[in-house]
């Protein structure tokens, strides 16, 4: 029996990026067929065309034993291929049976009119979710079940669109041990009746669990496909990791940081939503603290609530023993705060700035009065300044007056590094600082942060890739919801240390790195 | 293989410059079109210092309005109470000029009006958080009733001469209006341009979000640029009643609407934080010209609306073809 879908030399071209690069992959029938590779590898993008949200700029995509240059949604549907994102697509306002049944609903004629045909709507709904094990009143709404009930909602969905193909997008990310082993049961059970299974995913321990073949992808290109049975996670860890090791970042002069000078102090920061709860901690010259946890665990509202960006809240920070009166965030930039936030496009950069501009921001608001009302612009003062930055930090762009839209993700993070710089900055919040940046800015990054711990700035980073805080940080707190739950020295802390603190499931997860 | 590539370069090189071309000259390219336009069609009306003053200073109103009305959509908001702002305080400085306060600080305390009419909305928007159209909206019908209860519905004339004669008069040859609305033009020129606030509310418009995350204070800024597009209004109704001779409760109904087009035919981005003052100017002459034009030729002042919606629709369509096509 041949492959249910077959993609041959898959190469996709952004502007100034390859994210793919002749890559092949292949789906069999009753298959796991896990996708493996480090964030930014290009796994998400593969599967984008599978669904037929990008064109390949070339390669070939076998369905159906039909060849097609590129899917389009509709042809990506229509062959059976459903994808569940991490980010469940379903819609919370609708019940669980609508969801279903969401753009499909089976329609009935009586009497020449067409109305909705709930009975069949009712049955296959059942079926879908007795399949799924998913026993809950179908006229619930969605905004009132588990994220894992969500998930298995999705799984039901696709089920009854006849899916062949499902593909699954990190999917027990947030799920407890429990409810991924329920999911693993109902792959096994898609597995038994002939369906195709992309599980992607960097743990390494699910691997082994419920893969059968592994396709390993790093930076856009193909490193190889093995058989789960014949492998060794050692190898594995290598195939994925094994050509970037960026190196490491610690401070290599100091291994205790206790009698160090403090930079930043944060006493007792509660936030009324509950979402940050009774927070101390203290970062120390020449020391780069990371925060670890999940998302939705609230590092980004502590720090919101350090820089003075999020609602009203309790506690005292101070900074080199000055104590800071912050309402908002001009207030926390005059004494020296800064904030590197999680979204570059939402909260970064100003779209319809050149990179100059975007890079003045910061220095004009200093030099300015009055809540940065009264104040004239430099010119000269400016292009000067934006040179620096660009030269310092090798932005690749033609000009300071280019459009900062024009230019990669890494070169627009690096404007936006530029623009805290210069400027007086005594301590720098770093909130997923490389999401979606090439290797190589990537390094670059790294080796800033150094520097500005180095020069006795104060450095906090906040990550999702425990790789990164690994190689960067000094201390790593991991949170969890709303609290620091436990502190590492980065000489005694592993990734699967971090992620049963992170996950509160100590002593259930086994070494297996 | 290779020259092709590098026809097509070339060909993408002399987009990019007719696209640069467009963005920097395209509304003084409609402008200069109307003009030889209307030079074509009837020359006596347009080769005479007395047209050319008369169409500047018609359209002194309109570009006073909409030089205001520009901040208002640079944060991705409008003022639709320019108009009513303009009625109220023209109607409120003739009341003091008529009631014996001197011309000179008459004016002083309508442009104060003003700036309170702006303060008024800014404070609104910033309070509530709805979109400053909903704000506007109101605000358009609460500043015209608040005129027409302080007037009785009446129109109020009778002002000391030395004020009609001011802005009736000319200097160097240039009518007074003009100068005003030049004036008011260069300075709000300057604070776009030189100042760290005007630079803080293209910001505000490009990207709010990450404004406030660069220390930008949101709400402050937004206050400002009420109050900016309140003052000028308030000019604008100075000049109005001057002209008019008279101050009327229903004066200036309607006109945010041009101001607006004045705004958008200039260049301004309808999603904020693009437009330049200039450019706003001449969208303000562009449709004086079309109005005096039309005129001339004899054309019925209803058909002159239709040439103007028309005109908006199109010019914000080429603008968006042009920016979009690479």
């Amino acid at each position: 029996m041949g492959s249910l879908v077959k993609m041959k030399n898959i190469t996709k071209k952004f502007p100034g990026v390859t994210a793919l690069d002749n890559i092949s992959f292949d789906i069999e029938p009753g298959e796991v067929h896990v996708l493996l590779g480090e964030n930014g590898a290009g796994k998400s993008t593969l599967m984008k065309i599978l669904s037929g949200v990008y064109r390949p700029t070339s390669g070939k995509i076998t369905v159906n034993e039909k060849e097609y240059d590129y899917l389009t949604p509709k042809d990506s549907y229509e062959n059976g291929i459903s994808i569940i994102y991490q980010e469940l697509s379903v819609i919370n306002e609708l019940s669980i049976m609508e969801n279903i049944f969401v753009g499909k609903i089976p329609v009935k004629t009586i009497m020449g009119i067409r109305v909705i045909d709930y009975p069949t709507m009712r049955q296959k709904a059942s079926e879908a979710l007795l399949k799924v094990g998913l026993i809950r009143d179908m006229n619930v709404f969605v905004e009132n079940i588990s994220i894992s009930e969500k998930q298995q909602l999705e799984i039901a969905k696709a089920l009854v669109s006849n899916a062949e193909i499902i593909v699954m997008d990190e999917p027990t990310t947030s799920l407890t041990i429990s409810e991924t082993e329920h999911l693993f049961k109902i792959i096994k059970q898609l597995k038994s009746e002939g369906k195709g299974i992309v599980y992607i995913s960097h743990k390494m321990k699910e691997i082994k669990e419920i893969g059968d073949r592994v396709t390993v992808l790093k930076d856009g290109t193909y490193v190889g496909t093995r058989k789960v049975d014949e492998v060794e996670i050692d190898e594995l860890v290598t195939m994925m990791v094994g050509r970037t090791i960026h190196g490491t970042y610690h401070n290599k002069n100091i291994s205790d940081f206790k009698n160090e000078p403090v930079i930043l102090e944060v006493k007792n920061i509660s936030k009324k939503d509950g979402k940050v709860k009774n927070v101390s901690f203290k970062t120390h010259k020449g020391e780069i603290l990371g925060f670890a946890g999940l998302v939705g665990s609230g590092r980004t509202e502590l720090m919101d609530t350090i820089f003075g960006s999020g609602p009203k809240s309790y506690g005292e920070v101070f900074l080199n023993g000055r104590k800071l009166d912050i309402k908002n965030p001009y207030n926390s930039i005059k004494y020296g705060l800064a904030m590197v936030t999680e979204n570059r496009r939402e909260t970064g950069f100003m779209d319809n700035f050149d990179i100059k501009q975007n890079i003045s921001v910061i220095s004009n608001l200093k030099k300015s009065k009055a809540g940065g009302t009264i104040g004239l612009l430099d010119d000269k003062g400016e292009v000067e300044k934006a040179q620096i930055q660009v030269k310092d930090l090798r932005v690749k762009c033609t000009s300071i007056h280019q459009n900062i839209t024009e230019l990669s993700g890494g070169n627009q993070q690096k404007v936006i590094l530029g623009k805290w710089m210069g400027v007086g900055t005594e301590f720098i919040i770093f909130d997923e600082p490389t999401k979606g940046i090439d290797v190589g800015s990537k390094s670059e990054i790294y080796e800033l942060m150094r520097r500005l711990a180095e020069d006795g700035k104060g450095v906090i980073v906040v990550s999702s890739e425990l790789p990164e805080l690994l190689s960067v940080c000094d201390t790593i707190c991991v949170f969890k919801d709303g609290k620091i739950i436990d502190t590492f020295d980065i000489k005694n802390v592993t990734e699967e240390k971090i992620v049963s603190a992170s996950t509160g499931e100590s002593g259930k997860v086994k070494e297996v790195n | 293989m290779e020259s092709e590539s590098k026809k097509l370069r070339r060909g993408s090189l002399k987009e990019v410059s007719f696209r640069e071309m467009w963005q920097k000259y395209g509304t003084v390219g409609i402008l200069a079109v109307l003009v030889i336009a209307l030079a074509i069609l009837k020359p006596a009306s347009i080769f005479s210092a007395t047209s050319i003053s008369q169409i500047l200073t018609q359209s002194s109103v309109n570009i006073l309005l909409a030089v205001g009305e520009f901040f208002a959509i640079l944060i991705a908001g409008i003022d639709l109470s320019v108009g009513s702002i303009a009625a109220l305080t023209g109607m409120l400085t003739a009341k003091l000029m008529v009631g014996g306060v001197p011309p000179l600080t008459a004016i002083f305390l309508g442009i104060l009006i003003g700036a309170a009419l702006g303060f008024v909305n800014g404070f609104l928007v910033n309070k509530t958080g709805l979109h400053p159209f909903i704000i506007t909206l109101g605000t358009q019908a609460i500043y015209r009733g608040i005129t027409l209860i302080t007037s009785g519905a009446r129109s109020v004339f009778g002002f000391p001469i030395s004020f009609t004669k001011g802005i009736s008069s000319s200097i160097f040859g240039v009518p007074v209006p003009v100068i005003i609305a030049i004036s008011v033009a260069v300075i709000l020129t300057f604070f776009t341009k030189k100042t760290v606030a005007g630079r803080n509310i293209y910001a505000i418009g490009g990207n709010k979000d990450a404004a406030w995350y660069s220390g930008i204070n949101v709400k402050l800024h937004t206050m400002m640029v009420f109050i900016i597009s309140g003052i000028c209004a308030g000019i604008a109704g100075i000049v109005l009643i001057g002209r008019v001779g008279a101050a009327e409760p229903g004066a200036a109904t309607g006109f945010e609407t041009y101001a607006i087009a004045a705004a958008i035919i200039g260049g301004t981005s309808f999603f904020g934080g693009k437009g330049k003052v200039f450019g706003v100017v001449i969208g303000g002459l562009i449709i004086g010209i079309i109005n005096y034009g039309m005129t001339a030729l004899t054309v019925p002042s209803s058909y002159q609306q239709i040439v103007m919606g028309g005109l908006i629709i199109l010019s914000v369509t080429l603008d968006r073809f042009i920016a979009t096509k690479k």
